[in-house]
């Protein structure tokens, strides 16, 4: 990689960099005319006399003179300023271009880093490198060369104007600039270092505020904030000082040069006033001189400010593009290259040493077969070398002497293309990706771009310029919209093939129900799949049927019915009969959504809910205002929470009062509104629903259907022959409520539903709804366990003829047994090496190597 | 069915006699009202047990398991707390107790009834004062059956 910023600008945009020059160069004559025209329209055709004049042959009296002029001129200043739009777009087009290509070089040196790399550096460090940083390089890019020449060009141009008028007073406005020339970058290396620190410091606290989110259960577990706060403090203090040092300099800098800038006219007026007096020098070429002069500071203030700029971006580009060059660097085309080697044979350690740069972890002269198609445990504590053999033997580490070798094919000389596709490794500490589940299960499968989409018209125009765009600046053409999944890795013929063969293996390692579970409390859209939609409403229906059929059953079901009031649900649901769209949409929030509001105030329910709102918050005032707040009691069963008490003894204040100042405000009837709306009759038994209540609530949800529900699409209406999108697969299954005054009715409805659902076969497309489910920031959704083992399905989805599991399912437990019963039950025939601490194990495989501190001490 | 008549039913408790009626409330608030049909089991004898049965409405019969098979050896109505050892102590459920006619329960939740005893002192000394009562008639009988056991 380019260490200095001027070989990276000029090795990537040297012909831009020339272009820009040359367009720059063409502004000069237009720039120069634009300032020379007001002057000949002045003098000449305004004050002139002698018309008419002859241009291009043709006679122009004055008038006609005047307007041609002024013609030239708003020609010339349309024509300059298209030149410098035209300029600072291409500039800034350029600059982003370049910052592309860095910011995408750096990623993939980061790839590129060999794994006991990532022991040194941080990602709190990289990220800002990689995206902060950097953003400057690309806003100098397009001056780099241009400013020097325009500037430099303005400033040549000037004085050599002054020393045509006079040598001496040529030198005398010269004279300064070598002084300046050596104070400035004296105060400026000063700065250059002040910045590297600076940024430096910023990447340790960049680093520190990650470490501290990473960790933040052991902050508070510890009490270290007080710690953490100080230990941040102090470097934000450190950056203040420096910054601190860095205005002083950089001002300081501004200070010597205004000095000097104005200390030549002193030399002039001395000199020039000198040769006047002398009669050396005409009183009008002295003026000419000074005037000349001060056009000299603006050149001279561009170029000093660009000088600052470079050491500033300079160094930026050094500090950052240091951190990228580790010398054991992998080549490139380990990452890219397509070429995919066939691995096959046995896998072997010849006097294989590696040392990953601590105590215990290392191996020494470990030599070693595996013959092929057979499983062997590799015994080892940690610290002994295990993990380093297993990842040795995937190829993601390099032996440091030795060789890794399956077949004749020694691992450190193929690349990832082979070494990922055609080993499998699942290491202890498994990664979950943001994103599906389904996304986690195929990743291992998305190597390439496979089938491109098709693209037509605008679509393949925005194609087209993407791809250029990647071209121009060395990044991958790889098309993200394509199909990535390969599916003949995985052995199957279509998607609906992988998808079965994911379950077999979900099934294999016991993680179907888990996710047959997530799949029922999922939504999905209906649209998306009308089959499933319609197989779900089909075993709606039979449920009903047994519910209907079972009286037993009948009892703990409060089905959704038109007519009758569901005691179990809540008076929003009862009322509405439907619910929001949006499943995001809150209680609190619907009494706020303007259907809602304006269907209330129609029906007059508004005074009605706003009264059950008030005795709903007056019971529990008078339940709970004696109770501590640290009992619990009020969270678990109150719909008011402790903070919420006081404003709700406000509202019921001023409610009974009956006063109409200050009254209540159109936020506190929302809150009773709200409030009412949350009553599950059956379970808050406040005696507020009078059969009277239960009759209009049932009239009014058919206005409700008629008004709000057929014109607008924020509700969705309870209809058992339409699966409902914002409700979970499983409450749409039910179409209804399990009693709550029932006991364990949930448990028991859900057990009937289960066995429906295996009975229709609809358990495979749930399990599928399932692999929708968002695993959060890094799989924070998801248990340990299920990290592992949506890690270990990715890993046997490749169908690699290796397979390397180190450090999984090692305990005596019944569940871990069976796991890796399954496990040696898919990978039969293959290459299956396991690693574990728990010497108990071993006799599961058929053979077994002992680690001991980096040594083989026992093979079997 | 609301707030009131359950307080109504609790006021008829022996247990809950001297207890304040907005505690009470409180107390039926926090618990849950459940149905079962005749037939249904409400508890199991061995089980753990982590509610106590306040019947407002119907009868459960008390079945006890022995070697011949589950037992009915007492019924319990309207008006009656069972199961309320389980939730003063870890023990396991004495007897198992199945709904002999459709019933109306409160559920009175383990945790939730120490929590409103650690609120209410009040309500743990009529809860003592009850119990104390209870051992004392215990104990009475007790000797009076050792008596009659010896006389006889």
């Amino acid at each position: 990689m380019e260490k200095s910023l001027f070989g990276f600008i000029w090795r990537y945009s040297a012909r831009h960099q020339i272009y820009i020059l040359l367009i720059t160069v063409l502004t000069y004559p237009v720039v120069y005319f634009l300032l020379e025209l007001p002057k000949l329209i002045v003098n000449d055709a305004v004050q002139g006399d002698g018309f008419p004049r002859i241009v291009f042959g043709f006679d122009f009296d004055q008038i006609p003179y005047l307007v041609l002029l002024c013609c030239i001129f708003l020609g010339l200043v349309v024509v300059s300023n298209g030149l410098k739009f035209y300029l600072n777009v291409y500039k800034g087009r350029l600059g982003e271009s370049m910052l592309r290509r860095l910011r995408f070089e750096l990623f993939q040196r980061v790839l590129r880093f060999r794994l006991p790399h990532f022991r040194k550096v941080s990602s709190g460090e990289i990220i800002p490198m990689i995206t902060s940083e950097v953003e400057d390089v690309g806003g100098f890019i397009g001056e780099a060369f241009a400013l020097p020449a325009y500037q430099g060009g303005m400033l040549l141009v000037q004085l050599g104007f002054i020393f045509m008028q006079d040598p001496l007073l040529g030198l005398a406005a010269v004279a300064a600039y070598p002084v300046q020339g050596y104070v400035i970058p004296m105060l400026q290396k000063k700065v250059i270092r002040l910045s590297r620190q600076r940024v430096k410091n910023i990447r340790v606290i960049a680093d520190k505020v990650g470490e501290s989110i990473n960790g933040v259960a052991e902050i508070h577990a510890n009490d270290a904030a007080a710690w953490h706060s100080a230990d941040i403090s102090d470097r934000l203090y450190e950056n203040f000082k420096i910054r601190y040092e860095i205005f002083n300099r950089k001002f300081l800098i501004k200070f010597v040069n205004n000095f000097m800038n104005q200390l030549t006219p002193f030399f002039f007026y001395l000199i020039g006033g000198y040769l006047v007096i002398e009669g050396d020098l005409s009183m009008g070429a002295l003026l000419a001189v000074i005037a000349a002069y001060k056009d000299l500071a603006g050149p001279w203030k561009e170029l000093l400010s660009y000088y600052q700029m470079t050491a500033d971006v300079g160094v930026k580009y050094q500090t950052v593009v240091e951190n990228f060059d580790p010398i054991d660097i992998r080549e490139t085309e380990q990452l890219t290259s397509d070429d995919a080697v066939v691995l096959d044979g046995d896998l072997t350690f010849e006097n294989v040493s590696f040392s990953g740069g601590a105590a215990g972890q290392e191996l020494l002269d470990v030599s070693l077969t595996v013959p092929a198609g057979t499983m062997s445990a590799v015994v080892g504590p940690d610290g002994s070398g295990r993990t380093e053999l297993m990842q040795l033997a995937a190829g993601l580490v390099a032996p440091s002497s030795g060789k890794v070798k399956i077949g004749a094919h020694e691992l450190d000389r193929l690349t990832d293309s082979t070494l990922g596709r055609e080993i499998a490794y699942v290491g202890g500490a498994v990664h979950v990706w943001t994103g599906t589940i389904r996304d986690n299960l195929y990743y291992g499968l998305r190597h390439r771009p496979l089938t491109e989409p098709e693209r037509e018209g605008e679509a393949l125009k925005e194609y087209k310029r993407r791809v250029n765009e990647a071209k121009q600046t060395k990044n991958p053409l790889y098309d993200l919209e394509a199909e990535w999944e390969d599916l003949e890795l995985a052995g199957v013929s279509d998607l609906s093939g992988l998808d079965y063969k994911a379950l077999s293996l979900l099934e294999a390692v016991g993680l179907d129900n888990d996710i047959y579970r997530l799949g029922l409390q999922s939504r999905f859209d209906p649209s998306m799949n009308d089959e499933f939609a319609g197989e779900i409403l089909r075993v709606r229906k039979t449920l009903a049927e047994r519910i209907e059929n079972e009286p037993a059953l009948g009892g703990l079901v409060e089905r959704w019915n038109l007519g009758t009031f569901n005691a179990s649900a809540s008076l929003a649901e009862n009322l509405f009969f439907a619910v929001p769209s949006d499943p995001e949409i809150t209680m609190d929030e619907v009494p706020e959504l303007p259907e809602v509001k304006a269907f209330l105030a129609d029906t007059g329910f508004d005074k009605e809910l706003q009264n059950i709102g008030i005795k709903i918050a007056e019971t529990m005032l008078e339940l709970f205002s004696n109770v501590s707040g640290d009992s619990g009691l009020l969270g678990a069963y109150s719909f008011i929470t402790q903070d919420e008490l006081p404003e709700f003894d406000r509202i019921v204040r001023i409610a009974k009062s009956g006063q109409q100042r200050p009254g209540l405000t159109d936020a506190d009837r929302t809150r009773l509104t709200a409030l009412a709306f949350k009553l599950v009759p059956a379970r808050h038994r406040l005696g507020v629903m009078t059969d009277d209540l239960r009759d209009d609530v049932i009239a009014a949800r058919k206005k409700f259907l008629d008004t709000v529900v057929k014109s607008s699409e924020s509700f969705v209406a309870f209809d058992p022959n339409v699966y409902l999108p914002p409700l979970t697969i499983e409450d749409n299954l039910l179409f209804g409520r399990a009693r709550v005054d029932r006991r364990d009715a949930r448990r028991r409805i859900d057990d009937v539903i289960r066995s429906i659902v295996e009975e229709t076969g609809l358990r495979q497309a749930i399990i599928y709804a399932g692999g929708d489910y968002h695993v959060g920031v890094a799989g924070s959704k998801l248990s340990a366990s299920q990290r592992r083992r949506i890690a270990l399905v990715r890993g046997l989805l490749k169908n690699s003829k290796f397979t390397i599991i180190d450090d999984i399912a090692t305990g005596m437990t019944e569940e871990d047994r069976a796991l890796r019963a399954s496990l040696k039950d898919v990978l039969s025939g293959k290459t299956y090496l396991y690693g574990t601490s728990n010497a108990e194990i071993a006799s599961e495989f058929d053979h077994t190597v002992v680690l001991d501190q980096g040594r083989i001490s026992e093979k079997g | 069915m609301s707030l009131e008549t359950e307080v109504e039913a609790l006021r008829k408790v022996p247990l809950f006699r001297g207890i304040h009626e907005t505690k009470l409330r409180l107390l039926a608030f926090i618990s849950d009202r459940t149905e079962y049909p005749s037939g249904e089991r409400l508890c199991t004898q061995g089980e753990e047990g982590d509610c106590a049965f306040i019947i407002l409405a119907g009868n459960a019969d008390v079945l006890v398991d022995t070697p011949d098979g589950e037992k009915r050896v007492a019924q319990v109505s309207e008006n009656s707390i069972v199961g309320e050892i389980a939730i003063l102590c870890d023990v396991p459920r004495t007897a198992t107790l199945v709904a002999a006619s459709k019933m109306d329960v409160l559920t009175v939740s383990k945790d939730d009834f120490l929590k409103l005893l650690k609120e209410f002192p009040d309500i743990s000394l009529e809860v003592m004062r009850t119990l104390a009562l209870r051992l004392e008639r215990t104990t009475r009988d007790l000797a009076e059956a050792r008596q009659g056991a010896a006389g006889g």
